[in-house]
């Protein structure tokens, strides 16, 4: 499915197929290559090509869905007897279900031939220029570089038909010293702006500070949280406390907290596709347009995302994002999380701070309590004492055990830079944040 | 298809220094219900096969579900072209450990074939027993069942030509209490999706879901009710279900030769396990047995061959305390010196084989559990995980419990909510002084362990019986 022709094709196989009954599908599918290296040379280096053909049946308000990946016209149409069959023995839903009405989309996916013709050889001497300007410092280097071409096509039998096609760039990379180490990532749809040189020297800018770390106590403690730690906080909120279905469940913070001025004016958060610098998918997985969705906007908690089937159930709108019917149980998700810039240079931030912990990436961030958004996770890859406004000491790994709201609502600097970084759906575009209420819990011994 | 696949061999085998095919095709079979109604019933058919190519000293690897022969000789190409890329940044040729040629079947034994069980009665499990959930705050209800039938074919240029059908079957419940800001979970028989075995449909009857849903939605309700957990530092015995999560994570884990090898170091991270440590480190008190054993049966990382044609086999990761073994791939054992132990595994087609869990398990002690919890003055017993971290050295660790139990003067007594509690790995294992018997061992089924670029879920398992350990730091989220 490599094009919209063929994507139309594939709908029309699955029409003839089931002429008398209602139905979703969603195809997706692509090339996706990734070049893995560690000790500074390349150790896995992977190529795949698939493509995934889900149909939905909904017969009397009752519903069987089959995944395959094997598109002959006679496997999808086994295939969807057995889900036919399963229509008339599973018990029909609480709810109504509603199929789609055919849609207009306003964006599409970012697409790059340059990226899509990358090869494993392109990736590979990147990759080696960056061995071999770390290793003259005596550092190693470890992390992975995908490039991919993907197409996704959502259609049903009210009409609906949605295809689009978008290429990836993602790379991270960690590189180590004994106890020095670094991290740097990037993320894009065009590997025109992907730029080796300067990663390379964000890696060695701070890996060559972050050494003889120090220890330091446990406790509540001024933080500035780099880009890459912003979002990874950010996307554990958007998944325990921005799912509608959640929110519809009593089990978020959302649930009390709706419509009231919980945090700073300055912080505004939301599911944005059409912010300039993320990678935005034109529509969700069924077929509904993308918007604009505010989830705290100048400090006030709004709502949720909601995907077609909570929608429905609570009489809700759906906001695009509807996931997989696989996944269709868990609710949905944001899908281009982003966070309103401020005012303030990262030099200014720093400058700003008499005392305080520059964080540059989290580790095994996990959730411990729902309502409150309180998180776990460990420091990595370069954690640096603030002391009278300059960047000083290294400081071993810490532990945090801190709430996300208590948190943003001690946000006080906010940078105007914004990054992209990794979603846990789409990308996150986020600045750099201050704030004076940061728990760390422990601490390790590196 | 044994004869496509040998066909890429053939033509492969004068250009690579070794290549092996692996064709994977799963059915699968997923049930989830809500409250009584029916969410979501999906089947799914997924098959593909995967090239992997040793040439020029360094690895190659393409995947593809297009099965016709011009596909697959393309694929084949491509996976020698990736490794020709891979070879510019070589340091030294890579090389495996030596591995018989094995030409062999395997099926999972099992008593009832789930894909013939039918889908109107599993539903109906499911159905009575969300539905028997749904008491005072327990205002949500869920259920689920997944069933795995794979089918693989193992082809090498070594000469191995093994084929297995691997049957996989689990699910589990969960009640969540809901209050005013405030909401509790209670799971079983395991929490994040309930337990799984290679096993059939046997495995689920013997779960007696109705017997337990009135008694977790009823513990549901009173953690709602609950005070949370004491701070400080105190004694704990650890229930089952939590103690596979804390093998997993800080044994199974810091055991994978790849990862103390760096491999992982810019995702999962590494390990504290570095080879120095080999036979020469105290990891545990002398109760600590931990065993990588994927012959154990109906353990769902139990099978016949791993994914780079090695037997299952079983060995000592911690024996009575000392750490004296790794897992391995055959690239990570020729390293060693050793051969591999066969945990060389790949979820599906379009991945490579990694080093990977297989059955971890520790070896149960002789204590009743009336004993172990018996010789404790003053602390918690806590089970079933909520929530877990841990450092990418696998050092410090942080887990919390859907449930925590006060123990006073040897007895089990109030419930408390939201426990966490947190250690550093090998100081933890040492303050283990005692394990409950084998009479309440059990094999813990975990089927989304993470790992790798391109991520890989791999299904996992984790014998343990509870356990005590002292002086530990507790706590509660807020």
């Amino acid at each position: 499915m490599n094009d919209i022709n063929s994507g139309k094709e594939l709908v029309n196989k699955v029409k003839n197929i089931l002429k008398n009954y209602d139905f979703e599908i969603i195809a997706s599918g692509g090339r996706s290559e990734l070049t893995r290296f560690a000790e500074s040379y390349i150790h896995q280096n992977v190529a795949e090509t698939n493509l995934n053909l889900t149909v939905k049946i909904i017969n009397e308000n009752k519903i069987g869905t089959v995944r395959m990946n094997n598109i002959d016209e006679s496997i999808i149409s086994k295939n969807i007897e057995k889900a036919i069959e399963v229509t008339k023995i599973t018990p029909k839903l609480d709810y109504h279900y509603q199929l789609l009405k055919p849609q207009s989309y306003k964006i599409k996916s970012k697409y790059s031939k340059d990226t899509a013709s990358f090869t494993p050889l392109n990736r590979a001497q990147l990759v080696s220029q960056l061995i071999k300007e770390v290793n003259k410092k005596g550092y190693e280097a470890a992390g992975a570089f995908t490039t991919e071409e993907s197409t996704l096509l959502v259609a049903n039998s009210e009409g609906v038909f949605a295809f689009d096609r978008g290429t990836k760039v993602d790379f991270n990379c960690v590189i180590t010293r004994d106890n020095s180490t670094a991290h740097a990532s990037f993320i894009d749809s065009d590997i025109n702006n992907f730029n080796i040189n300067k990663i390379t020297d964000e890696l060695l800018e701070t890996a060559l500070k972050n050494v003889e770390q120090i220890e330091i106590n446990p406790g509540v403690y001024t933080v500035i949280l780099s880009p890459e730690a912003v979002a990874e906080i950010l996307n554990y909120a958007g998944y325990t406390a921005f799912n509608g279905k959640m929110i519809m469940e009593g089990k978020s913070f959302v649930c009390n907290n709706q419509g009231k001025k919980i945090f700073p004016d300055t912080i505004t958060v939301a599911d944005d596709p059409f912010d300039k610098l993320t990678m935005p998918l034109p529509f969700d997985l069924l077929g509904y347009p993308r918007e604009k969705i505010d989830l705290i906007k100048d400090g006030v908690v709004k709502d949720g995302v909601y995907d077609h089937l909570t929608a429905l159930k609570y009489n809700r709108k759906c906001t695009g994002n509807s996931l997989s019917p696989e996944s269709a149980s868990f609710g949905a998700l944001p899908f281009n999380l982003t966070m309103k810039e401020g005012d303030n240079t990262i030099d200014e931030m720093i400058y700003g701070t008499k005392k305080g912990i520059y964080i540059s990436r989290f580790h095994y961030v996990n959730i411990l309590n729902p309502m409150s958004i309180q998180l776990t996770g460990m420091t990595r890859d370069g954690t640096f004492l603030i002391e009278d406004g300059k960047m000083g000491r290294a400081i071993k790994n810490m532990r945090f055990n801190t709430s996300v709201v208590d948190m943003l609502k001690a946000v006080d600097m906010i940078s105007k830079e914004r990054q992209t970084k990794e979603g846990f759906v789409g990308p996150t575009v986020v600045p750099y944040l201050r704030t004076n209420n940061f728990t760390f819990s422990s601490k390790t011994s590196f | 298809m044994k004869d496509k696949l040998k066909n890429i061999l053939d033509w492969l085998e004068p250009k690579v220094s070794y290549a092996d095919l692996r064709f994977v095709q799963t059915e699968k079979e997923n049930i989830d219900v809500e409250n009584g109604i029916l969410s979501s019933y999906n089947v799914s058919t997924d098959r593909g096969i995967g090239i992997r190519v040793l040439t020029d000293g360094a690895w190659g690897f393409a995947a593809s579900n297009n099965l016709d022969k011009a596909s697959l000789q393309e694929t084949a190409a491509k996976a020698l072209d990736i490794a020709r890329a891979s070879a510019l940044t070589k340091k030294e040729d890579v090389r495996l450990a030596h591995e018989d040629r094995h030409i062999d079947t395997y099926i999972t034994p099992i008593n009832k074939n789930p894909f013939q069980v039918s889908p109107a009665e599993k539903i109906d499990l499911l159905v009575k027993a969300t539905r028997m959930m749904l008491k005072d705050k327990v205002k949500k209800s869920e259920g689920s069942f997944s069933f795995y039938k794979t089918y693989k074919i193992f082809v090498s240029t070594e000469g191995s030509v093994i084929e297995q059908t691997i049957f996989e079957s689990g699910g589990g419940i969960a009640a969540y209490a809901i209050g005013e800001g405030d909401f509790q979970k209670r799971s079983y028989p395991s929490s994040f999706g309930g337990d799984y075995a290679t096993r059939g449909y046997e495995f689920i009857e013997e779960m007696n879901l109705l017997e337990n849903a009135g008694r977790i939605a009823e513990e549901a309700n009173q953690l709602l009710a609950a005070p949370p957990a004491p701070t400080g530092i105190t004694d704990i015995v650890l229930g089952g279900s939590q103690l596979a999560l804390q093998v997993h994570e800080s044994c199974g884990h810091p055991v994978e030769l790849d990862r103390v090898l760096g491999k992982e170091i810019s995702y999962a991270g590494g390990s504290f396990l570095t080879l120095d440590k080999l036979n020469n480190f105290t990891y545990g008190s002398p109760e600590v047995i931990i065993v990588a054993d994927a012959t154990v049966p109906g353990g769902l990382g139990t099978f016949g061959y791993d994914d780079e044609g090695v037997p299952a086999s079983k060995s000592f990761l911690v024996n009575k305390g000392k750490f004296v073994g790794y897992l391995m791939s055959r690239e990570d054992a020729f390293k060693l010196g050793l051969p591999s132990n066969g945990a060389g595994r790949a979820e599906n087609w379009n991945r490579i084989p990694l080093v990977r869990m297989t059955n971890i398990n520790l070896l149960p002690g002789n204590l009743e559990l009336d004993e172990l919890i018996g010789d404790i003055k003053e602390g918690l017993y806590l089970d079933y995980n909520k929530s877990w971290s841990i450092d990418d050295k696998r050092i410090n660790f942080q887990f919390g419990t859907e449930i925590a139990r006060e123990i006073k003067n040897g007895k089990l007594g109030k419930i408390y909510k939201n426990a966490v509690y947190q250690g550093i790995t090998p100081e933890f294992w040492k303050s283990c002084d005692g394990i409950s018997s084998e009479k309440y061992w059990h094999i813990w089924g975990v089927p989304n362990c993470g790992k790798g670029q391109p991520g890989q879920a791999m299904h996992v398992a984790h014998g343990t019986s509870p356990a005590r350990f002292r002086k530990v730091k507790v706590g509660a989220s807020k």
